[in-house]
């Protein structure tokens, strides 16, 4: 049986703080700097004018012109969602987190620690959260999360069963709820223009009709309505070393590649790193015009090296949209211990050549084989200069 | 490597598309209006030739199948770009070329 954990509009709550009359009228996250223009999760009134979240900013703005904008808070987002789901691990719960407000865990080896029914680990779940959220459980992952969206504060819903009971609990269900899946998101529009309005009338459609029409995602779409889904992948709990600088005054350009350079030699320091190098850390800012900026940044290889590391994280800093206030360094993922071997002899050329060919390595595999290029000089005193150089792949 | 056989504006065909984007300073087609008497560039692309910096001829490859005769213009136009461009003596057209 999985429970699913489902806190509604989440990011707009904790990016509104102490607003809270924002939520009663029409409000909607604005888009995060530099990204897409599309407005983030919206409130209740901004519903009842037909903005959804997703939806691009000026079509919003159309369709409700009073909508006020709550610039968006991801760090923050983050840090309440961590301590979420640090509440629900301390019962017991193997959680994965699906995105910021949603989270599901198997409640199958907790009945017993929790008084033997299922209704129990419900109520250790509400005690730990301690937060108002909508609880559902069911045999299936999306089954746990439609009985979530059914659910009122205060009183779970529960489908008993298997997955043909999960499969008859959700044929009544609009097929909007695909949206709670990114993968299945764009699929409630098109289907509704076709007349699929319910998920039974999804699952009664044949199953290569389905994939004709919408490929993949169709077929989960499919699976999803017959009760089936995949197998919960909870996260490893993770540990989390992190720095904090405030800075005296906004800070941006060199003056904060500055203090970054000092938040690296801080977090390197630190004992609980235990020599071990970073796969990755998230650095994120409380900018001066408000709001947050947040940024995770995996290094290519597994680091211990501040000058590296600064390297890698100074050419994100250039994204910040605003100047800053208060800078933050977070380890999220550690590598293995750093050990690397000095040579007697300097090799500095023949390091920087390794490192050089990995980055084009790195660069063919994700952008294919014309991604890293040279120019050769084949003819280079021609009188005619298509003649003189020509592309060639990089060595 | 031949330069006639460098594909020009509007060539087509998967191979064709990958050499053109292996190879450097392939010409382009321009329009130009120039004088009839000399040949000398006035306008390049819209944009008017203030000055001509040098002019040169090219004749290459006269021994093979696909002789080349080029009249090329360094030009400076009105916006202060500096343009090389060149007159196909054998096929006609205007070149830019840099």
């Amino acid at each position: 049986m999985v429970v699913c954990v489902l806190i509604p509009r989440f990011q707009l709550t904790v990016a509104a703080g102490d607003r809270e009359e924002l939520l009663g009228q029409p409000a909607a996250l604005a888009p995060e700097a530099g990204r897409e223009q599309r407005v983030g999760e919206v409130s209740l009134a901004a519903e009842a004018f037909g903005v959804r979240a997703g939806m691009p900013l000026g079509e919003a703005l159309a369709r409700c012109p009073q909508l006020a904008l709550v610039p968006p808070d991801p760090a923050g987002v983050a840090d309440a969602w961590e301590r979420l789901i640090v509440r629900l691990e301390s019962i017991g719960a193997a959680v994965e987190p699906e995105r910021a407000g949603l989270a599901c865990f198997e409640a199958q080896g907790l009945v017993r620690l929790h008084g033997g029914t299922l209704d129990h680990v419900l109520a250790a779940a509400r005690t730990a959260l301690r937060t108002p959220a909508r609880l559902g459980a069911g045999p299936s992952r999306f089954c746990a999360l439609a009985a979530a969206t059914r659910a009122r504060a205060r009183r779970p819903q529960v489908v008993l069963g298997d997955e043909r009971a999960a499969r008859d609990y959700l044929a009544s269900l609009p097929v909007a709820l695909l949206r709670g899946r990114a993968q299945t998101a764009a699929l409630p529009e098109p289907l509704g223009r076709l007349g699929v309005e319910t998920l039974g009338e999804l699952a009664a459609l044949p199953r290569a009709a389905v994939a004709d029409r919408f490929g993949e995602p169709g077929l989960l779409a499919w699976e999803l309505a017959q009760g089936r889904d995949g197998t919960l992948r909870p996260r490893e709990v993770p540990e989390r070393v992190e720095e904090e600088l405030e800075l005296p005054e906004a800070m941006s350009g060199v003056q904060l590649e500055r203090a970054l350079g000092l938040l690296v030699d801080r977090l390197l320091a630190r004992r609980e790193r235990r020599g071990r190098s970073l796969r990755a850390v998230v650095l994120a800012a409380t900018l001066v015009e408000g709001g947050t900026w947040r940024e995770q940044v995996p290094f290519r290889e597994a680091l211990a090296d501040p000058l590296r590391m600064r390297l890698a994280l100074a050419a994100r800093l250039a994204l910040l949209p605003a100047p800053a206030e208060r800078l933050r360094l977070a380890a999220v993922r550690f590598g293995p211990v750093a050990s690397d071997q000095r040579s007697l002899l300097e090799q500095a050329a023949a390091e920087r050549k390794a490192r050089l060919r990995e980055g084009v390595r790195q660069a063919r595999a994700a952008a294919g084989p014309d991604a890293a290029l040279r120019v050769l000089a084949v003819d280079p005193d021609s009188r005619v200069p298509e003649r003189r150089a020509v592309l060639t792949p990089f060595e | 490597m031949s330069a006639s056989a460098i594909p020009r504006d509007g060539g087509s065909g998967g191979s064709v598309a990958s050499a053109r984007r292996h190879r450097l300073a392939t010409p382009r087609r321009a329009r130009v209006s120039a004088d009839e008497r000399d040949g000398r560039p006035r306008a390049v692309d819209g944009r008017l030739v203030d000055a001509v910096r040098e002019s040169w001829l090219v004749e290459d490859r006269w021994w093979s199948e696909a002789p080349l005769r080029r009249r090329y213009w360094e030009v400076v136009t009105t916006c202060g770009r500096n343009v090389v461009v060149y007159h196909d003596l054998r096929e006609g057209g205007w070149y830019r070329q840099r």
